[in-house]
């Protein structure tokens, strides 16, 4: 082919030319499957609750934990997380922008309506991250060129939130239910709602967050799943009580939670880091004795010497402590000296507060530690009734079907804590709902954004980190991590400042307050 | 190296004779002669040809009277014709010259048989076998004498030529020569090349005797160009030239390294020796173009070897002729589109019409490591880190209490008490080295080819290396008729290397998180250090990654002188690489018995690729030379394409059922198995023109045009233009300077020109989709979307370059260059960041201005030349000041972080600079701390203090400053050649300054993590007691005070004495009487001495930036044998 005209003329075969894209509706599948992969992934949700008080970076010299400590505008993490939920809604605005380009039929009517719905979910889903993050951000609602990126100002919040809730509720009708097995996954009626209730509750807009759980609760589709103990196993995967996953595959699309949190004694893997983000003392105290009644209170019982005995069973079902049994068979002792691999300070891989996160570790990825398949949720029921709860009870409509949304969460088969009783006062509800939303969904990524709305990042979260409380010879010692302050400061760390860089590409994007 | 320049001489030589015999041979000589006497009638006969004859008037009676008519005969009958008059006499034709002598046994014999010549391939036995004196007539004048070099010696293969006729020989091995010449009168002409000729009047003596003197104006030098050839004296443009001797001289692994040093303007930067896959960085000029991740070749200059572009790893440097460095613009121009960082043209060494000459060179070494980090003793250390924990508020462990300290200080039991870092020691060990080249050339006037084989071994300083290199090179070139003449060359050349597969692991755990472990225990278990980790099982049982590479190029070439000074060339040549790879990493379990802790790998994996590349390259030359009066023009025009088609593959399987069992097919054949590949094309078609005009070789002028077109780029971008012109003016040539007489050359020269740069991804300016993956329930499926914007405006990088320069040479032995330069690259193809909001991955932009100035300098001289002693120096100096014009409105770029080196890209930067705090020393008390703003919460006496640039009340980002140069501004080498008869003295001296290292990971973590301490920070960190220290207060799970800032950056310029070799050149006796023609030992030592600040710490200069995680530096002790037969 030398000396002929296609010298200088390449086309590729090893890609598809977007020219030859958007002439079926198989077409418009392809696309809106290529914006799942921005669901979050469990580092990125595991990470959220380690820059808040329950969480902390176990690797103290990686970029994480320079967040967690004291943020700064150039953070590559910060970056990271507005880029990729840009990237997010570019995928959905791929299919949103040419999706009409694909002839309609009778036969593909419905199927072009879902992609589309399935799109603006998505498109919302990211929205509702950057918002919580970042504050006032860019609305961009479709494929833009680098100059017009150029000129993007911040969108007030407000109006944000506006678009997202009606995105989400027009996305409703073009969902189904549910879907057969080989489309599970796919975003649903409830995922439309349940995110419109999460959307609504952090936007402050409690009357709209009541009324989209509420029709999550009218859909019939959800309920509590029995075992809290299972609810994070593969046995569990798809359950009645998951609203919206990210789907993974062992093998062929894994994840590597196990190797990035479990305990290190059963582990043995260094990449990635075991214990990535370990849990800290604040979490493993919120959680009250199995009679409700909180650790802090001298009426419970609660016995420093037997630290996790008769207490919430979310707390060992959550977290490895002391004397948990490990995936190997073994038991986990991370008490300093204790001469296994866990002992605290014998190296930065061993978990610096003495927990660990329980929560996807799984003993079928004991041998595949780095190639685990299970999928991690990203919005369940539980949270859809917490939020009926929380919601309520800051309008102060508090009634029985608030204790009961708060109950159907505590009263399940293997939490069994005491039901609500009525009577209680809006405060007391409020500490309630607060620290059932914590413990419930402790390392599920929440953390972050309830601390900042609820405005008290500020009271817990600067300071030391601490972790287990031991029997060191017959007196207690609590561990302190080493050389590690967190430190916030309220005038500004409520919002993550607008990264550094974006800032140098697009002047037009103003600074957060006080960064 | 003199023996190749014999060679050389040798083969030139022979080869005028040669040619004369030809023509004449062939030609029809007609004669009239009338009533003459024999000697006029020779006499004739020598003007109206080239022979001569020689006789004694004893045997031969030239007054008589003779009459001859002949027509269109050869000589033979002539002079048969001739002889009919001269009774037992006979001839015998020896080249050009006829000898006639009386034939002793057989007088009666009417006419004599022609003693046919010998054959036309030997034509040297003239002079190696001269006729014994007694089998000799006294021809009129017999001149002998010897020839010796400037050391005394006898110098082979001079020529010796009578001045104004082809009568001529020239010496033998010993130097000595006999020429009969037919008149006392003549002049004596000695050459030969490099040396100065010199002419010697015979005024009837029958001995001469002369000392040659070396060339030291080398004006005569040849200088490759880009599709040609110049007079070095006529080169209007920057070019450096290194030769053969040069890249042979010390034994390397790779060119690269040979090259280290030898030209101004060339920076290696030699960044260690792992066998096989060596990494040398290559920089013409500075950094031009801003680095991209995407193409890390980007900044490599262009190689091109015997026309066609390669790699200069794949080059065998006892293949090379010579080889030109060309830096200006105006003589790379030429090469267009991919000429902005440099040209290098390497000649291979072709045959010359010759007798069959044999020459072996072969060296075997041993290789250590030059990378030695020393780490703390083991009580400081434990001390440090009772000091370590006590700062971070900490109870120390254990292990690091006093009697612990004490215990682990006495015991000798290392199982039970282990060192914490004997990795060095254990790891790495003495490795041999050897190379054998074997290469046979010679030829006859029809066809000549040189063959050369080599085999190089390589073994590593670690175990679980190994590296075999086997190629062959022929080259072949055949004279079909006068004015056509064709070659055909073939490389082949397999590299076979096996290294670790969890190589750069090893090298980690070198430093990192691998304290107090027993490497192995008497059982032949190893030890786990408390992360689990020991390099030396990693290295032993971590599995093998093999990579086996062909490369074949094939070359031919044909040329037709189409008329006197007009020819025609043309050029194909594919050339085919095919890389397979094969990494495989075992499963393996291994448990420390005293630590308890279980390193377990549960599945082996094989990771398999294949990588075929085949281009074709075809070169189209016209070119036009003529001279008339003192004018003196040659032009040509060219058309070249480049083709490339390139394909992988790779497949993925884990689960064998051992790890013996390493083929594909084996692994578990389900959802884990993973195959992929690429296919990519690309294509470069260019036109190109030169014209050449000098007057008087005064002023010369040259211009140069390339029209280059690349697939890489779409529409109008397509194709682009790159002109270039010079001018240079030899002063020294002017009459006004004809006074000055010890200035022997003076050029003044100057070029500008526009080169380019296409090094951009293929396909950057076409929207593609990426297939991505993602599940539902269970099952995987595919989706698909852009992710990196398409840009079809994208065109080349252009690079414009001004260069001023003076070449001169003064007194008897002083030669200088100078040059001065200015290079601008605009419209740099960078990734330039975008707003993320656009949601896809940013394409590469013409953007961002880059400036290169610098000069550079070469000096040398060459001293006595004429006793026994004999030396030469030549230095050489360059420095280049790079700065980022500009980037487009955006930027600064900035990659790195606060425990890593950090690097940013800004305007008014050089390209990469060390980025990160001031510093103002150590806070020594409270007060000091509590007013000044610091880094880190809980900062106290000890602590380094970062300097508050801005004047804010933070230490942040916004406080960073440039702290130093990731690149050197200056590089020197320098050769220091000496000779004392046989022996020959080489040492080469070579450097770079301004540059600095910022180390990290455990170099520079002081203890405050896990890893390595080194041995510099003994006694050295501030305590209390010790407030003037060094280094800062050490904190145990805290980098607060390590930073990046100016502590942590060293300055990392060098001086190295690259290389000593002593040469032993054997006595041409000896040599001839074990039937060689030369022989040469030699004793090498490279990387013997090295004078920089990273001494200290116990490591190589050269090293770089980071972590130290790589194959170290080695030494080399080298023992050669260079034979000639």
């Amino acid at each position: 082919t030398r000396c002929t005209d296609d010298l200088l003329d390449t086309v590729p075969n090893d890609r598809l030319a977007q020219s030859f894209f958007w002439k079926t509706e198989n077409d418009a599948k392809f696309a809106v499957n290529a914006a799942y992969p921005y669901l979050d992934d469990p580092n990125r949700i595991f990470r959220r609750d380690a820059y808040s008080d329950i969480g902390h970076v176990n690797e103290f010299f990686s970029v994480n934990a320079l967040v967690e400590q004291n943020l700064d505008a150039s953070s590559s993490v910060v970056a990271e997380e507005w880029t990729f939920a840009y990237n997010g809604i570019a995928a959905a605005n791929f299919v949103l922008d040419n999706i009409d380009k694909i002839p309609v039929t009778d036969a593909n009517t419905a199927a072009l309506a879902q992609y589309k719905s399935e799109a603006r979910v998505l498109r919302a889903y990211q929205y509702i991250k950057l918002v919580g993050l970042f504050g006032d951000v860019p609305l961009v609602k479709k494929n833009i060129s680098i100059e017009e990126a150029r000129q993007l100002t911040r969108t007030p919040s407000n109006e944000i939130w506006d678009f997202v809730d009606a995105e989400l509720h027009e996305a409703v009708d073009g969902l189904k239910d549910t879907y057969p097995a080989a489309d599970k996954g796919r975003m649903t009626k409830g995922a439309a709602l349940a995110l419109a209730a999460r959307a609504n509750l952090y936007a402050g807009r409690m009357e709209k967050a009541i009324a989209a759980a509420q029709a999550v609760m009218d859909l019939h589709v959800y309920d509590i799943y029995p075992e809290y103990g299972k609810l994070f196993s593969y046995g569990a995967e798809n359950n009645i009580e998951v609203i919206i996953d990210r789907q993974y595959l062992k093998d062929v699309l894994s994840n590597q939670v196990f190797a990035i949190m479990a305990p290190y004694s059963v582990n043995n893997t260094t990449s990635p880091s075991p214990n990535m983000y370990v849990p800290t003392k604040a979490l493993a105290d919120m959680y009250t004795m199995n009679d409700g009644i909180p650790i802090t209170d001298a009426a419970s019982g609660f016995d420093p010497y037997n630290p996790y005995t008769n207490r919430d069973p979310r707390l060992t079902f959550s977290l490895f402590v002391p004397g948990s049994n490990l995936p190997n068979g073994k038991i986990f002792d991370p008490r300093p000296n204790s001469g296994t691999p866990d002992a605290i300070g014998s190296t930065y891989f061993a978990p610096s507060t003495g927990y660990a996160v329980k929560k996807y570790v799984n003993i079928e990825d004991l041998n595949s530690k780095t190639n685990n398949g299970i999928n991690i949720i990203q919005l369940r029921y539980a949270e859809v009734l917490l939020t009926y709860a929380e919601a309520k009870i800051a309008l102060n409509q508090i009634d029985a079907s608030v204790l009961d949304a708060i109950n159907d969460v505590r009263r399940r088969n293997d939490v069994n804590l005491p039901a609500l009783e009525a009577g209680l006062t809006q405060d007391e509800l409020t500490d309630i709902v607060r620290r059932e939303r914590t413990i419930e969904l402790a390392f599920e990524g929440h953390r972050l954004f309830d601390i900042r709305r609820w405005r008290i990042a500020g009271d817990v979260v600067p300071g030391n980190v601490y972790g287990i409380t031991y029997d060191d010879g017959g007196t207690l010692k609590t561990i302190e991590v080493p050389s590690f302050t967190k430190q916030f400061d309220p005038s500004r760390n409520y919002l993550w400042p607008i990264p550094q860089n974006e800032r140098v590409l697009n002047p037009n994007l103003s600074k957060n307050d006080g960064w | 190296f003199l023996p190749m320049m014999l060679l050389m001489l040798l083969s030139l030589n022979t080869f005028q004779i040669q040619a004369a015999d030809t023509v004449i041979k062939r030609e029809s000589i007609s004669i009239e002669f009338r009533n003459i006497s024999l000697k006029e009638a020779f006499h004739t006969l020598e003007e109206k040809t080239n022979y001569h004859f020689f006789y004694s008037t004893k045997a031969v009676d030239d007054k008589q009277i003779i009459s001859l008519s002949l027509r269109d005969e050869n000589i033979e009958t002539i002079v048969n014709e001739l002889l009919r008059v001269m009774p037992g006499v006979s001839y015998r034709i020896r080249g050009d010259q006829i000898m006639l002598k009386k034939q002793r046994n057989t007088p009666t014999e009417p006419a004599a048989q022609p003693e046919t010549s010998e054959p036309a391939t030997t034509p040297a036995t003239i002079a190696a076998q001269p006729e014994p004196p007694s089998s000799v007539v006294t021809y009129q004048i017999t001149v002998s004498g010897r020839v010796t070099s400037e050391t005394g010696e006898g110098m082979p293969g001079v020529s010796v030529l009578q001045k104004g006729t082809a009568n001529g020989t020239s010496t033998d091995v010993n130097g000595d020569y006999t020429l009969s010449i037919s008149e006392g009168d003549a002049v004596l002409q000695f050459s030969f090349i490099g040396y100065l000729t010199q002419e010697v009047a015979v005024n009837n003596q029958t001995r001469i005797d002369l000392a040659m003197q070396p060339d030291i104006t080398t004006l005569s030098e040849i200088v490759v160009v880009g599709y040609g050839t110049q007079k070095k004296i006529s080169v209007t443009n920057s070019v450096s030239q290194v030769q053969s001797e040069a890249i042979t001289q010390r034994p390397v692994t790779t060119l690269g390294q040979a090259m280290q040093g030898r030209a101004p303007g060339l920076t290696v930067i030699d960044q260690g020796g792992m066998p096989g896959r060596s990494t040398t960085t290559m920089r013409i000029r500075g950094v031009t173009s801003l680095p991209n991740n995407n193409n890390p070749t980007k900044n490599n200059a262009l190689v091109i070897v015997d026309g066609i572009e390669q790699s200069l790893d794949y080059i065998n440097p006892n293949d090379i002729e010579s080889m030109s460095i060309l830096k200006d613009a105006a003589s790379t121009a030429i090469y267009g589109s991919r000429a902005a960082n440099g040209v290098i043209l390497i000649t291979t060494k072709r045959a010359k019409e010759d007798r069959v000459t044999v020459t072996y060179n072969g060296y075997y070494a041993l290789q250590n490591s030059v990378n030695n980090p020393e780490m703390m003793d083991v009580a400081s250390y434990m001390r440090l880190q009772q000091v370590a924990f006590q700062n971070a508020g900490l109870a120390a462990p254990d292990m690091y209490s006093d009697a612990s300290i004490q215990e682990w200080t006495t015991s000798s039991d290392r199982e039970k008490y282990p060192l914490p870092n004997v990795w060095y020691d254990e790891l790495f060990h003495t490795a041999p080295q050897f190379s054998n080249n074997i290469a046979v050339a010679g030829g006859s006037e029809k066809f000549k080819a040189r063959m050369s084989v080599r085999n190089m071994r390589q073994d590593a300083l670690l175990n679980g290396y190994d590296f075999d290199l086997k190629e062959v090179r022929l080259n072949s070139d055949f004279q079909i008729s006068k004015k056509i003449s064709v070659s055909g060359d073939l490389n082949y050349r397999r590299m076979r290397s096996t290294a670790p597969t969890l190589e750069s692991t090893i090298y980690d755990r070198i430093f990192h998180g691998s304290l107090f472990t027993v490497p192995k225990y008497s059982d032949g278990t190893y030890g786990l250090s408390s992360q689990g980790h020991n390099p030396l099982m990693y290295a032993e049982m971590g599995g093998k990654s093999n990579q086996y590479t062909q490369n074949i190029i094939g070359n031919i070439s044909a040329s037709w002188t189409i008329a006197e000074g007009l020819k025609f060339t043309t050029q194909f040549s594919p050339r085919i690489i095919l890389t397979s790879k094969k990494d495989f990493a075992n499963s393996y379990t291994n448990l420390d018995k005293t630590r308890n802790i279980t390193k377990a790998v549960p599945n082996n994996t094989l990771n398999e690729a294949r990588i075929n590349a085949t281009e074709y390259t075809i070169n189209n030359l016209l070119t036009y030379q003529k001279a008339f009066d003192k004018h003196d023009l040659s032009a040509l025009v060219g058309y070249s394409e480049i083709s490339n088609v390139t394909d992988s593959l790779s497949a993925y399987r884990e689960r064998f059922y051992n790890n013996n069992i390493q083929s594909i097919s084996q692994g578990a054949n389900d959802g884990t198995k993973n195959n992929g590949g690429n296919d990519s094309k690309w294509g470069l078609r260019s036109y190109m023109a030169r014209v050449n005009y000098s007057y008087a070789d005064k002023y010369l002028f040259e211009a140069n045009g390339r029209y280059d077109g690349s697939s890489r780029f779409t529409g109008s971008n397509q194709y682009s233009f790159f002109p270039s012109f010079s001018a240079g003016w030899r002063i020294s040539e002017e009459s006004f300077m004809s006074g000055i007489s010890f200035l022997q050359e003076l050029k003044l020269r100057g070029s500008w020109g526009k080169t380019g740069n296409q090094a951009v991804g293929l396909y950057s300016y076409y929207q593609s989709l990426n297939a991505s993956a993602y599940s539902f329930g269970g099952t995987s499926v595919i989706g698909y979307k852009p992710t990196v914007l398409a840009n079809p405006d994208i065109t080349w990088e252009t690079t414009t370059q001004t260069n001023v320069g003076i070449d001169a040479q003064v007194l008897e032995g002083l030669t200088l260059s100078f040059d001065y330069y200015k290079k601008r690259t605009d419209g740099i193809l960078i990734n330039l960041p975008i707003p993320a909001a656009v949601g896809f991955a940013a394409p590469p932009q013409n953007a961002g201005v880059v400036d290169n100035k610098g000069f550079e300098i070469v000096l040398g001289y060459r001293g006595e030349v004429r006793s026994a002693f004999k030396y030469n120096v030549e230095g050489n100096m360059s420095v280049n000041n790079n700065k980022v014009v500009s980037l487009a409105g955006t930027g600064p770029y900035i990659s790195g972080n606060d425990i890593d080196p950090r690097y940013i890209i800004k305007e008014g930067l050089p390209i990469n600079a060390h980025w990160g705090y001031a510093t103002g020393g150590l806070f020594q008390t409270q007060e000091e701390v509590d007013s000044y703003p610091t880094y880190a919460a809980n900062t106290k006496p000890g602590d380094v203090k970062y300097l508050n640039l801005n004047n804010d009340d933070v230490i942040n980002a916004d406080d960073m400053t440039m702290i130093g140069k990731s690149f050197p501004r200056i590089t020197f080498g320098m050769n220091i050649n000496m000779s004392y008869k046989n022996f020959e003295l080489a040492l080469f001296f070579q450097g770079a300054g301004d540059v600095d290292t910022r180390l990290s990971g455990a170099l520079a973590e002081m203890g405050n993590n896990e890893g390595f301490v080194s041995d510099v920070v003994t006694g050295n960190y501030w305590t209390p007691e010790n407030p003037g220290a060094k280094f800062p207060r050490p904190v145990k799970r805290d980098l607060r005070n390590v930073n990046t800032s100016d502590r942590m950056i060293i300055d990392a310029s060098y001086l190295k004495l690259k290389n000593v070799q002593l040469t032993y050149n054997l006595p041409l006796p000896l040599v001839e009487r074990i039937r060689l023609t030369r022989a040469s030992v030699y004793a090498s030592a490279t990387n013997v001495l090295s004078f920089s600040k990273l001494k200290e710490w116990g490591l190589d200069p050269e090293v770089g930036s980071g972590r130290a995680l790589y194959y170290p530096q080695t030494s080399l002790m080298t023992l050669g044998l260079n034979l000639q037969f």
